[in-house]
């Protein structure tokens, strides 16, 4: 895992992907997405109150929530619009945020440990993992899912995302730059 | 989080969740309309109740076409593709296939909540998964999951994300499974 991790930093330049957002008029809110060798990613901002409405009415706690809205959170498609079945492992990709070493996507299983530690109820609990991105999924021609995944960025502030991936036996990565941190009121 | 925000993050759970905001900001990916055929394996347990409190064994449904669906009201492509696994059902009424949804975590008041507000109400049952562990057994990763499932019991197809349920090469492939 590490030379894997070690070799795909070394070869991101190459497979970066120069991505400008389109904004939704109606909410200001943001949407990158790159598509690149039978791949498409794309992440969508979600404002920090979507956050606080959506897991309010899921029985998290008010505490809890705000725990959640303080990440920067964005709605995260794959699809595969390639021939051949693809896969992914999200502990694979990293981000890299200014001055920051490139970190992993926090992932469900240490959010369901920070929630239990939280008195989070289970029936919430299951609401918030499967409202996650699939930590690992497999998607024949034509699949595609989406789900949430989150970022200790602040505010306003920017990322690049690695996003990696395999098929025919080979691993695959593409990256979104600057990608952007919704604003507190966005 | 100013009244004008917190009312449209309200509105947004009751109504659809992330699905307008992602599907303005830009289009979200269309419904596919493929199913992955795999090589028939037979199908887990499933054994729930529905949302009338009825419960439904897989089971005995031997002998039928099963179409299942794994979703949640808050999951944007399941409520997408419901009205089209509505319409598949009445296209095939009459005839051996039987669909089934089956809900992740959710008590009835908030699928009726969802389901009251589609122009056609589901007639198909809706089965509760409570605390998700038919999920696990069915090893769902992600939601929408939907599994075709034979006469003989057995998983025959499979379709990971959003599907038009109806569009024709969905059928087709559903009629072909009723003719064996």
């Amino acid at each position: 895992m590490r030379r894997l991790t070690l070799t795909l930093l070394a070869a991101w330049p190459l497979a970066a992907l120069a991505s400008e957002p389109s904004i939704d008029p109606e909410t200001g809110l943001a949407t990158w997405q790159a598509e690149t060798r039978g791949i498409q990613v794309r992440l969508t901002q979600i404002s920090p109150d979507q956050i606080r409405g959506f897991y309010l009415a899921r029985g998290f706690s008010p505490e809890a929530t705000e725990r959640y809205a303080r990440e920067c959170v964005f709605m995260t498609v794959v699809r595969n619009v390639g021939g051949a079945p693809i896969w992914h492992n999200l502990a694979n990709w990293r981000y890299v945020s200014a001055d920051q070493p490139p970190r992993t996507i926090r992932s469900k299983v240490a959010w369901e440990h920070l929630w239990k530690r939280q008195g989070v109820s289970e029936s919430a609990r299951i609401a918030f993992t499967w409202a996650q991105f699939p930590a690992i999924q497999v998607f024949a021609p034509g699949d595609w899912n989406q789900g949430m995944t989150s970022y200790s960025v602040p505010r306003g502030g920017h990322f690049d995302l690695r996003f990696v991936w395999h098929a025919d036996g080979r691993t695959h990565s593409g990256k979104i730059e600057q990608v952007r941190c919704a604003d507190e009121h966005s | 989080m100013n009244i004008r925000n917190r009312m449209a993050g309200t509105a947004l759970v009751a109504c659809c969740a992330f699905g307008p905001a992602a599907a303005h900001a830009a289009d979200l990916p269309p419904l596919a309309h493929s199913l992955t055929m795999q090589a028939p394996k037979p199908a887990p347990a499933l054994k729930l109740k529905d949302i009338e409190g009825r419960t439904l064994d897989l089971a005995q449904l031997k002998g039928k076409v099963v179409l299942i669906n794994f979703w949640a009201t808050w999951c944007p492509p399941c409520r997408r593709e419901m009205p089209s696994m509505e319409r598949l059902s009445q296209a095939f009424k009459g005839q051996p296939l039987v669909v089934l949804a089956v809900d992740v975590g959710e008590d009835p008041d908030t699928i009726e909540a969802f389901t009251s507000q589609l122009d056609t109400m589901p007639t198909f049952p809706i089965m509760l998964d409570t605390r998700g562990r038919t999920m696990q057994s069915w090893k769902v990763a992600g939601l929408p999951t939907t599994f075709l499932v034979d006469k003989q019991g057995r998983i025959v197809a499979s379709a990971i994300g959003g599907r038009e349920f109806d569009h024709p090469e969905i059928v087709r492939a559903i009629k072909e499974l009723l003719r064996k």
